[in-house]
């Protein structure tokens, strides 16, 4: 059984072919596929991460420093657009708004949004204003995400989505990219 | 019983030709065919590949059957933490009721702290803590499965009680669709 036999040996010598008994290899195979056919996760699940930005709590010993607030990128969800501000603490330096063109995938229960001019705006946006875009710096630029009480949490979902599409190298990440900015919600409806 | 010398075998040393010649045919077509085995273990070794290729050693998670999720391009992997379920009518922790989505949603209003589900993140919180007192910092990583026609007042309401248990790294479980290659 198996392997390849073209000569059964000239002259009454041995032959110069030998056959591999192919039986405990196919058995090994066989054992492979039943026990990763059993362990298979055929679920693709994943996570988007939220910040709630919770301090730590305070260092009796360090004296608090004021410092001035960072830039944040806040993005509004209205019923007919985004607005995309750029704001330190309560000083706003600039909005954007971005029609609301939310984009369906798949059909029934299956359905999903995106929003892919939204997408395009914020990578924009944080390539000319984010405060981290150097691939040497740590920390994350700062996402604020604002909607109504009533907006279904697929579309919170597809708005975070398009947020973490603004992506950038970081020390160590050898050429790979990733989100460049975080994400937490503002807790108060517009 | 003792050992003896083998003797003399069947088709190597006694010859049985009549054998030979029946099961090779004896001029008509022979008995026994072989099968060649090279396209099953080419199909047996593209099976294992794709199996290992497709292997997960994170093992699967448990979802709430009620619950259809939203899907994600820019996601992380799945991590071990205490999971937070919120469907059309309650908020459950690993599978335990402690809450319901009606009631925030009358309430009309970002409910900072919803009692039963703080209480329960506080208890693991304290559970974490009695299992690996070597651990100085709890991870505070909580996920929370959120059916995707939930308002995002229950959200909101869930998010802002999480983090006052002392879980400010929220996650979002997500379906997930492969990136774009840019």
């Amino acid at each position: 059984m198996g392997g390849v036999s073209v000569d059964s040996g000239g002259g009454g010598r041995r032959s110069v072919d030998s056959e591999i008994n192919m039986v405990p290899m196919i058995d090994l195979l066989m054992c492979l596929i039943c026990f990763l056919l059993i362990t298979a996760v055929w679920s693709t699940m994943a996570r988007i991460n939220a910040d709630a930005q919770v301090p730590g709590p305070p260092d009796p010993n360090k004296p608090v420093e004021e410092q001035p607030p960072p830039p944040m990128m806040h993005v509004t969800i209205q019923e007919e657009k985004f607005i995309i501000s750029w704001r330190k603490g309560n000083a706003v330096e600039s909005t954007l708004d971005v029609p609301r063109k939310p984009v369906t995938i798949g059909e029934g229960k299956r359905a999903q949004v995106r929003f892919p001019d939204l997408a395009e705006k914020i990578i924009a946006e944080w390539n000319a204003k984010g405060a981290h875009r150097d691939p040497s710096d740590k920390k994350l630029d700062q996402a604020v995400l604002h909607c109504d009480n009533k907006t279904p949490y697929k579309e919170i979902i597809a708005v975070i989505d398009a947020i973490y599409q603004a992506k950038r190298e970081f020390p160590g990440s050898n050429g790979k990219k990733y989100p460049a900015m975080n994400v937490t919600f503002s807790m108060h409806a517009n | 019983m003792p050992i003896h010398k083998p003797g003399r075998r069947l088709m190597r040393n006694v010859g049985l030709a009549f054998v030979r010649k029946k099961v090779s045919g004896g001029g008509h077509r022979s008995v026994s065919a072989s099968l060649n085995l090279t396209s099953m273990i080419d199909y047996l070794v593209t099976v294992v590949i794709f199996l290992l290729m497709s292997f997960s050693a994170s093992g699967e998670i448990p979802t709430n059957k009620t619950i259809t999720l939203p899907s994600a391009e820019n996601t992380l992997d799945m991590v071990t933490a205490p999971m937070v379920a919120i469907n059309g009518s309650q908020i459950l922790v690993n599978d335990h009721p402690v809450g319901s989505t009606r009631a925030v949603e009358e309430a009309g209003r970002v409910m900072p702290r919803i009692d039963e589900l703080f209480n329960a993140l506080k208890t693991l919180k304290e559970d974490w803590k009695k299992i690996n007192p070597d651990k100085k910092e709890f991870p505070g990583i909580v996920i929370l499965q959120v059916d995707k026609e939930v308002p995002a007042l229950v959200v909101k309401s869930v998010f802002q009680t999480s983090a006052s248990a002392g879980y400010p790294n929220i996650s979002f479980m997500v379906g997930k669709i492969a990136e774009k290659k840019e």
